[in-house]
C-alpha cells in the first residue's frame, strides 16, 4: 500500500533535533509517512520515540529542522495544526480528561479543531453527541446515554482505551499515532485492536505505532522505522527485518550474546514464601531464593507482581501465608521491619518513592545509616559518612566525583545506581529491585546489571521484578512468571527465552478469554 | 469516518448498564453539592424550628444581601478552582479597584454616571486578574504562590499609594445605587426592610457564570486544564487563554463585589474585604468543588453561599454566640469533607 517515492507524502521530518536543556534527545531524525500505511517505531527506552511523536502531533517545537505535511513546510506544529491536518494520537497514558464525560473526550476536540482553537464560542451539544455517538460505535460500544456521560475516571482501562480510540478518529483523521496501546490489554483486546487498525489502513488512513512487541509488529505488517539514541537508524518493509536485525539496530550491539549472570548460587535458603496471599492481588504464592541467587519475577502488569514485590519489602501486608528468611518464621509489617530484617528495596518509581531528588549523592546513599554515623549528641560523623558515600559511588561507578552534587542533576541510570548503592550501605541479605532500568539507557544498564552481578557474588539474594525479559534472562538463575495473581511457570533462565515467557504471561488469560 | 463500522464483536461489558436506580448514596457522590443542600435544608428547619423569627422577610433580607459579595467572589473562586488553581488575591483586587475608583470619583469626576464607575473597577478587576493568569502560565508557579504575592501587591500599592483614609462622603449617585430598592417589606416592629436592587446582580453573574461553564467552548476548556493541564494542552485547549481568561473573570467579579461593597455600605475602607478570602474558598467546597482542581457547579456553589450566609446570619436567633460561626463552618467543612472522602474510597 506505500506510495512510490514519487508521490507526496503524507508527512515527512527532514533533519530534526530536539534539545532540551543539555539533553539532546533528537539528533537529526528522516523519516516520512505515507497514507495507509502501517509504521512500527521501535527502538529502547530513551532513544527518543516519544519526543518524536509529540514533536509531529504538535507538542514540542523541534530546535532544529522542518517538518513537510502535505508538501508545505513547518518549522514546528501547534497541537491545533496538527489536529488540523488529521494528526491523531492515542497516548500510552491515553491523555484522557478524567473529569470529562466520554462524549465530551471524544467529539471536544472537533468543535476545538473546527474553530482553530478558539476558545470564545458556544459549544454546540447536538453536533458533540452526534460525533461521539458515532465514533463510540466505530470502536465497537453502544452510545448509552450512561457510558456517554460517565466522566472518565470511572470506567475500567478497557473502555478507556476505547474511548482514547474513538477520540481519535472521531474527525477526519489521515494519521494515527498510538503510543504503546497493547500494554494493558488481554489478548482478545489487541485482536480487536488489530482488527481496527486494518479498518483504517483500508480507508488510508496512516497508523503509527509506538511499540516494543515484535509480535504483534510482525502480525500489522507495514513499515518499522527504528531509533537509536535520538536518531533514526533504519526505515523500510517490516518483513525484511528479522528479529535479530531488529535488536541489533535498537542497541547497537548483538544482545543476545550478552548473558551477565555467569556465577552460580550459593548453598543455604535465604528466603522461602509459603502460600501467599495478598487480599484481590496475588494468591498462594510459594517460592523460595537461595543465598546468592538472582530470581526473576515477571508477569503482566495487572498480573500481582508489582504487588507481591511490595509485599516482599514491608509495602503491603500478606492476608494470608507464611515468610521465612534464613530458616526463620517471620512478618514484614512494614518498610521499616524489612530494613531490620535486612531486606531491601529500590521501587519501581524512584523520583516519587525512591530519591531525595533535591538533596546530594552523599546524602542519598547514607540515608540508610544516620542512625550508625550518629554520636551520643546525635552529631553526624560526617567523615564517615563521606568515606561510605564514596565507597558506594566507586563501587557502583556512578558517573561524577563529586558526591555534593544533587541527585537531581544526573542522568536516570546514574539516579539508579545510587538509589540501587544505597542498600550496599547496610549491606543486605536480601534486595528487592523493582523495575531497576526503568528508563535507563543502554550504557547504564550494562554498569547496573554489572553491579547486581557484583552483589549475588557477595551472597545478597536479589529479587529483580521487571517486565523487561532479555534484561530477565541475562540476570537471573530462574524466572518466576505470574499470571491473574498466581504463579503459573517457573523457568531456567539459562535456556528459557522470550517466547516461552510470553506465553506463560498471557496463557491462562487466553484461556479464559476464550 | 464512515468506513470503520465495527471494532470488533467482542462485547465489552458498559459499565454497569443494567444497574438499579442510582442509591442515595451514589447521587450524594455524584452531586456533592447535595450534601450541602442537605446540611443547608435541614439547618434553615431547625433554626426556624427554634425561633421563628429566622423566617420574617427581615432577616431573609438580611441574608440576601449578605450573600451578594460573597456569592460574586464565591463565582470567581469556583472558576478557578474549576481550572485546576487557587486565588486567594481577588479581595485585595476588589479592596484596590473599589478604594481608587471611589476615590477617583470623589476627587476628580463627582459626577461620573454610576454605570461608568462600575465598568471601570470590574475592568481594573479584570486587568490585575489577567496579570494573575499571566504569572501563573509564564512563571509556571503554582497559583497559590502567585495570588499570596499579588495580594501582598495589590494591598500595598493600596495602601502605601492611593490611600489610608476612609471614604465617609459618597457621591450621591453611588448611595442611590446603595439605595435602590427592589422590593420593601414592613416588619413586625413597623421598620421598612428592603431588598436592594443591586441583589440582583448576584443571580445574574450566576447565570452568566453558568452559561460560560455550560454553553461555551471556553468553558470546557477550563475543566480539561482542571481536569489535567498537561493532557488540555497536548490537546490544543491554549493554556495561556485559559489561565489570562480565568484569572480575568475572577478578578472582574472581585472589581464588581468591590464596588457594591461601598455603595452598600455607603463608605469606602481601604482595610475592608481582605482576610475574607478563606471564607469565600470555604464556600466553595462547601459547594462541592475539589480543591485539587476540574470539578464543581454554579448551583453547588450558591448553595455553599447560602450555606455559609445562613450560618453566619442565624445562628444568633438560636442563641448561639457569634464566636462559635467559626466552630460551625470549620464542623460542616470536615464533615463534608470527610464524607466525599468515604465516598470515593468506596
Amino acid at each position: 500500500m506505500s506510495q512510490p517515492d514519487t508521490e507526496k507524502h503524507l508527512l515527512e521530518l527532514r533533519g530534526i533535533h530536539k534539545r532540551f536543556g543539555g539533553v539532546h534527545a533528537l539528533r537529526g531524525v528522516d523519516m516520512t509517512i505515507d497514507p495507509g500505511e502501517a509504521y512500527h517505531l521501535l527502538g529502547e527506552n530513551g532513544c527518543g520515540k516519544s519526543t518524536v511523536i509529540k514533536v509531529i502531533s504538535g507538542v514540542h517545537a523541534p530546535s532544529e529542522g522542518d517538518i513537510i505535511l502535505d508538501g508545505t513546510t513547518f518549522d514546528n506544529l501547534s497541537p491545533i495544526q496538527a489536529l488540523e491536518a488529521g494528526i491523531e494520537t492515542v497516548y500510552q497514558d491515553l491523555s484522557l480528561l478524567p473529569n470529562l464525560t466520554v462524549e465530551e473526550n471524544i467529539a471536544l476536540g472537533q468543535q476545538l479543531v473546527s474553530g482553530k482553537g478558539r476558545l470564545m464560542r458556544g459549544l454546540n451539544k447536538t453536533l458533540l453527541a452526534e460525533t461521539a455517538a458515532e465514533a463510540i460505535r466505530n470502536v465497537g460500544l453502544e452510545p448509552t446515554r450512561k457510558l456517554m456521560k460517565s466522566p472518565t475516571a470511572e470506567l475500567p482501562l478497557a473502555i478507556r482505551q476505547r474511548v482514547a480510540i474513538a477520540r481519535a478518529i472521531a474527525s477526519k483523521a489521515r494519521l494515527v499515532i498510538m503510543d504503546e496501546p497493547t500494554t494493558s490489554l488481554t489478548r482478545k483486546e489487541v485482536d480487536a485492536l488489530i482488527e481496527l487498525v486494518a479498518k483504517l489502513r483500508a480507508s488510508n488512513v496512516a497508523v503509527l505505532f509506538v511499540t516494543h512487541k515484535l509480535e504483534e509488529s510482525y502480525r500489522i505488517g507495514g513499515q518499522v522505522v527504528v531509533f537509536r539514541d535520538g536518531q533514526c537508524v533504519a526505515q523500510g518493509k517490516i518483513e525484511d527485518y528479522s528479529r535479530a536485525d531488529l535488536s541489533k539496530l535498537m542497541t547497537g550491539r548483538e544482545i543476545e550474546a550478552l548473558r551477565y549472570r555467569q556465577g552460580k548460587p550459593m548453598d543455604g535458603e535465604m528466603v522461602r514464601v509459603r502460600d501467599a496471599n495478598s487480599g484481590e492481588a496475588f494468591f498462594d504464592i510459594s517460592f523460595s531464593v537461595r543465598k546468592g541467587e538472582i530470581l526473576g519475577i515477571t508477569g503482566l502488569s495487572d498480573s500481582g507482581r508489582n504487588e507481591l514485590a511490595m509485599a516482599l519489602a514491608g509495602h503491603l501486608g500478606l492476608s494470608k501465608g507464611s515468610i521465612e528468611i534464613e530458616g526463620k518464621p517471620t512478618r514484614i509489617p512494614s518498610p521499616a521491619a524489612a530494613i531490620e530484617l535486612g531486606i531491601g528495596y529500590v521501587p519501581e518509581d524512584r523520583l516519587s518513592e525512591g530519591l531525595f531528588i533535591q538533596k546530594s549523592i552523599l546524602e542519598n546513599e547514607i540515608t540508610l545509616i544516620f542512625n550508625q554515623l550518629t554520636n551520643a549528641f546525635g552529631m553526624i560523623n560526617a567523615r564517615k559518612g563521606r568515606a561510605e558515600a564514596r565507597r558506594i559511588s566507586e563501587l557502583m561507578t556512578v558517573n561524577t566525583k563529586d558526591i555534593d552534587l544533587p541527585v537531581g542533576a544526573l542522568s536516570g541510570g546514574n539516579q539508579q545506581k545510587v538509589l540501587i548503592g544505597r542498600w550496599l550501605s547496610i549491606e543486605p541479605k536480601i534486595l528487592v529491585l523493582h523495575g531497576p532500568t526503568v528508563g535507563v539507557d543502554v550504557g547504564s544498564k550494562d554498569s547496573i546489571y554489572r553491579a547486581v552481578q557484583a552483589m549475588a557474588e557477595r551472597g545478597i539474594s536479589l529479587i529483580i521484578v521487571s517486565d523487561d525479559l532479555p534484561e530477565l534472562l541475562q540476570n537471573c538463575d530462574r524466572i518466576l512468571v505470574m499470571n491473574r495473581g498466581e504463579m503459573v511457570d517457573e523457568l531456567d533462565a539459562n535456556t528459557a527465552d522470550e517466547k516461552q515467557i510470553y506465553r506463560s504471561m498471557l496463557a491462562s488469560r487466553r484461556e479464559a478469554a476464550e | 469516518m464512515t468506513m470503520v463500522q465495527d471494532m470488533s464483536n467482542t462485547p465489552i461489558p458498559t459499565p454497569e448498564e443494567n444497574s438499579p436506580r442510582p442509591s442515595i448514596g451514589e447521587l450524594f457522590r455524584r452531586r456533592p453539592e447535595l450534601v450541602s443542600l442537605t446540611i443547608l435544608i435541614v439547618l434553615c428547619i431547625t433554626v426556624a424550628a427554634i425561633n421563628p423569627a429566622f423566617l420574617q422577610a427581615s432577616s431573609l433580607i438580611d441574608m440576601g444581601r449578605a450573600s451578594v459579595v460573597t456569592g460574586l467572589f464565591a463565582l470567581g473562586v469556583f472558576a478557578i478552582l474549576a481550572a485546576g488553581g487557587i486565588d486567594v488575591s481577588f479581595p485585595a483586587i476588589a479592596a484596590l479597584t473599589m478604594y481608587s475608583a471611589t476615590l477617583f470619583v470623589i476627587n476628580v469626576w463627582p459626577t461620573a454616571p454610576m454605570a461608568l464607575i462600575v465598568a471601570s473597577t470590574v475592568i481594573g478587576g479584570a486587568g490585575l486578574g489577567a496579570l494573575n493568569g499571566w504569572m501563573v502560565h509564564t512563571l509556571k508557579v503554582p497559583s497559590l504562590i502567585v495570588t499570596v504575592g499579588t495580594q501582598y501587591l495589590f494591598r500595598g500599592i493600596l495602601l502605601a499609594f492611593i490611600g489610608t483614609v476612609w471614604l465617609m462622603e459618597l457621591p450621591p449617585q453611588m448611595i442611590a445605587f446603595g439605595k435602590a430598592s427592589l422590593l420593601e417589606f414592613e416588619s413586625a416592629n413597623g421598620a421598612i426592610v428592603t431588598l436592594p436592587m443591586y441583589f440582583l446582580i448576584f443571580p445574574a453573574a450566576a447565570i452568566v457564570t453558568w452559561y460560560m461553564f455550560n454553553k461555551t467552548l471556553m468553558g470546557r476548556a477550563i475543566f480539561a486544564t482542571g481536569g489535567n493541564a498537561d493532557v488540555a494542552e497536548r490537546l490544543g485547549y491554549d493554556q495561556r487563554i485559559v489561565h489570562v481568561f480565568v484569572f480575568a473573570f475572577t478578578g472582574a467579579l472581585a472589581g464588581l463585589a468591590g464596588i457594591i461593597h461601598v455603595c452598600a455600605n455607603r463608605m469606602a475602607n481601604p482595610f475592608d474585604l481582605v482576610g475574607t478570602e478563606i471564607e469565600v474558598i470555604a464556600a466553595v467546597v462547601l459547594g462541592g468543588a475539589r480543591i485539587t482542581g476540574g470539578t464543581g457547579t454554579v448551583f453547588g456553589t450558591i448553595t455553599g453561599v447560602l450555606l455559609i450566609t445562613v450560618v453566619n446570619n442565624s445562628l444568633v436567633l438560636v442563641g448561639i454566640p457569634s464566636t462559635w460561626q467559626r466552630v460551625v463552618v470549620g464542623g460542616f467543612i470536615l464533615l463534608a469533607a470527610a464524607f466525599f472522602v468515604k465516598r470515593q474510597q468506596k
